[in-house]
């Protein structure tokens, strides 16, 4: 079999196809049908795409932020993922409450993803509430005038536009926000 | 060890390779841009407003033209080019369609350009490696399809009825990228969340591990032997190193989501067989070693030998530290900072393009039957690729790692983890620098070894 298969053109490639299509289909097809968590949203959670094309402004406004932070890249220097590792979670936190970790069940609507892969910036998995509509303003504005030393650039066509402006915030705001963790809702607005 | 195998020799089969030079030109000027955009992004890290007014420069847009000008503007075309060069010596035919090869390349001209305009304007997907929109996707599997096709009726109409290890890694990554191109771009449509996320990784990990590897290697397999005159070590150990890595690459995706909202047992399925993956990457290296047995003196004036070794041993790096990453405890520092960025570009930028570049130093001067412009030049390139790329890969795994250490210290404020790494971004501008003038002097130097083709012509034609 072997001292054939790189003799015979046909018996090589279907060999090479099924050997890989093992694990291939096995990682992509297999995982969601054992796994029902991934499908399965959290109590609360809310599908903005649906919400939107019902007439819903505050989901539409939530959405159209949000394909501006896809459209921008944010997510290349910023994840959406509060890892099992005790840091994330103290990272994540706020004002000495520890965050929970993110499941499968806070993202059953998210498309695309936007869990992201680098941390440039800092995670944004439970960023939602914990600065203030003035303070996103002059952020996106102009970042180092409230982190010093921050390596963020400045997006002056966003602020320069108020809709475009107004929906990012609202879809920063939004993020983390289906698990009520924050005691005595002391979001900011 | 078991018999060794030389790689057929050149046939007298009147090779035109056209379309095989015409897209390693194209190749290297996408290289030139990539790098430059490259440069630009490394700037922002130490001037965050830099070009930062104009939405179409600013540091999200730019990034995916550098990631996907590298990937699939330099690396895949080279590695493509050098298949249309490599497949019909193997096969002792001349390519099936030089028109065929012509047109794909003029096809993967229109899907580079339209990729950096539409990624310029702000029309991202927002899966990385599948940024661009669904009508570039479409095309993409159109010019693989025909780049398919040409491969694929060349090996049929082959003379040699024994078809060497190259031929095996090319026609499987053929046959695989289909898949994996389709789950990642396509497959991606219709589903959410941690199911997404699942495709999108799969895709991005065997983009590099199912279609630029087996290419890489296929180059490896055949030019080693070539440029170094001397027969491949071990026909058994290059199917080892094959099979191995057929079954076990497609299953490590998950691992770039460990400790992330994805099923644990998911992540210890891709750890277990990212583990696994040493044994085609080290079976791969001995052969590639042992074929350099008594040649290890050629390193010193064969520049093709030169990067074709140096890439194998970044190969062997990359290959350690991807299994290492996997491990949960590695991966709790290392992920998610500079250290990874370090990985991928030593997987990319050293072992896959040293193994294009090596290759194309190799085949060019045999495509159009004149010698190189300039050896000393090429030598060049090598020696700022070497130090440039171990300056810039270096710098990110220390500064990575030891920012990793500092976030599980959550005493430090995360700004005081981002101004620390300054001097390591400033060490990859530098090297990153350093590799793009490496770049210049090998765009220059095939662009002048064709436009004085008639003044240096070959010694053996």
């Amino acid at each position: 079999m072997l001292s054939k298969i790189d003799k015979s053109s046909a018996l090589f490639i279907t060999a090479a196809v099924v050997f890989f299509w093992i694990g291939g289909l096995l990682t992509t097809l297999a995982p969601p049908l054992l796994d029902a968590s991934w499908a399965k949203p959290v109590a609360g959670l809310k599908d903005h795409a649906t919400l939107a094309k019902g007439g819903d402004a505050e989901a539409a406004m939530i959405m159209k932020g949000r394909a501006i932070y896809v459209r921008e890249g944010c997510w290349y220097c910023h994840t959406q993922q509060t890892r099992t590792i005790e840091a994330d979670t103290v990272r994540s936190g706020w004002r000495g409450v520890k965050s929970p970790v993110s499941t499968p069940d806070e993202f059953v609507y998210d498309q695309p993803h936007m869990f992201g892969t680098r941390r440039v910036g800092p995670d944004l998995s439970r960023v939602g509430g914990k600065y203030d509509h003035q303070w996103h303003v002059t952020h996106f504005r102009d970042p180092r005038s409230l982190v010093p030393g921050s390596v963020m650039p400045p997006f002056p066509w966003i602020i320069a536009d108020p809709q475009e402006q107004e929906a990012l915030i609202a879809y920063v705001q939004s993020l983390g926000r289906v698990k009520d963790w924050r005691p005595a809702q002391d979001y900011e607005q | 060890m078991s018999a060794s195998v030389a790689a057929p020799s050149p046939t007298h089969a009147g090779h035109e390779d056209r379309s095989a030079f015409g897209l390693l030109m194209i190749a290297s000027l996408f290289f030139v841009v990539s790098g430059l955009v490259a440069l630009i992004i490394a700037g922002k890290f130490h001037f965050p407003t830099l070009l930062g007014s104009v939405s179409w420069l600013t540091y999200g847009r730019l990034r995916p033209i550098h990631t996907n000008g590298m990937l699939f503007g330099w690396l895949l075309a080279a590695d493509m080019a050098l298949c249309f060069y490599l497949v019909p010596r193997l096969c002792g035919v001349k390519l099936w369609s030089e028109k065929l090869g012509m047109a794909t390349m003029w096809i993967w001209v229109l899907i580079v350009l339209a990729a950096v305009v539409t990624l310029a304007l702000g029309q991202n997907q927002g899966l990385e490696y599948a940024e661009l929109v669904l009508w570039i996707d479409v095309l993409v599997v159109v010019a693989w399809v025909m780049f398919a096709v040409n491969v694929f009726a060349t090996v049929f109409t082959r003379k040699y009825q024994q078809m060497y290890v190259s031929l095996w890694y090319i026609m499987a990554s053929l046959l695989w990228t289909a898949f994996v191109y389709i789950v990642g771009n396509f497959g991606t449509m219709p589903t959410t969340g941690v199911n997404q996320a699942n495709l999108n990784w799969f895709y991005v990990h065997n983009a590099v591990g199912l279609i630029f590897t087996p290419l890489g290697l296929a180059i490896g397999y055949y030019f080693i032997p070539k440029a170094a005159e001397t027969p491949l070590y071990s026909h058994r150990l290059s199917m080892i190193g094959f099979w191995s890595l057929a079954f076990v690459y497609v299953w490590t995706g998950a691992h770039h989501m460990l400790h992330g909202p994805i099923s644990q047992w998911l992540q210890t399925v891709a750890i277990l067989f990212s583990i696994m993956l040493m044994i085609p990457v080290w079976t791969l290296v001995w052969n590639f070693f042992a074929t350099m047995k008594g040649q290890w003196h050629q390193l010193k004036d064969n520049v093709p030998i030169k990067f074709l070794m140096t890439g194998t041993i970044f190969y062997l790096l990359t290959c350690f530290q991807g299994p290492m990453h996997s491990l949960r405890t590695v991966n709790a520092i290392v992920s998610k900072t500079d250290w990874i960025p370090g990985h991928a570009h030593m997987a990319v930028l050293g072992a896959f393009s040293f193994f294009a570049i090596g290759g194309a130093y190799y085949a060019i001067p045999r495509m159009i039957g004149a010698k190189l412009h300039s050896n000393q030049m090429a030598n060049t390139t090598f020696w700022l690729w070497l130090v440039g790329g171990l300056t810039f890969f270096v710098s990110l795994w220390i500064g990575g790692f030891l920012q990793g250490l500092q976030w599980n210290d959550v005493t430090i404020p995360f700004i005081d983890t981002v101004k620390f790494m300054s001097p390591f971004w400033a060490a990859r501008l530098l090297g990153g620098t350093l590799m793009f003038l490496g770049i210049l002097l090998f765009f220059w130097n095939v662009l002048m070894t064709y436009v004085g083709r008639k003044e240096r012509p070959a010694e053996t034609a």
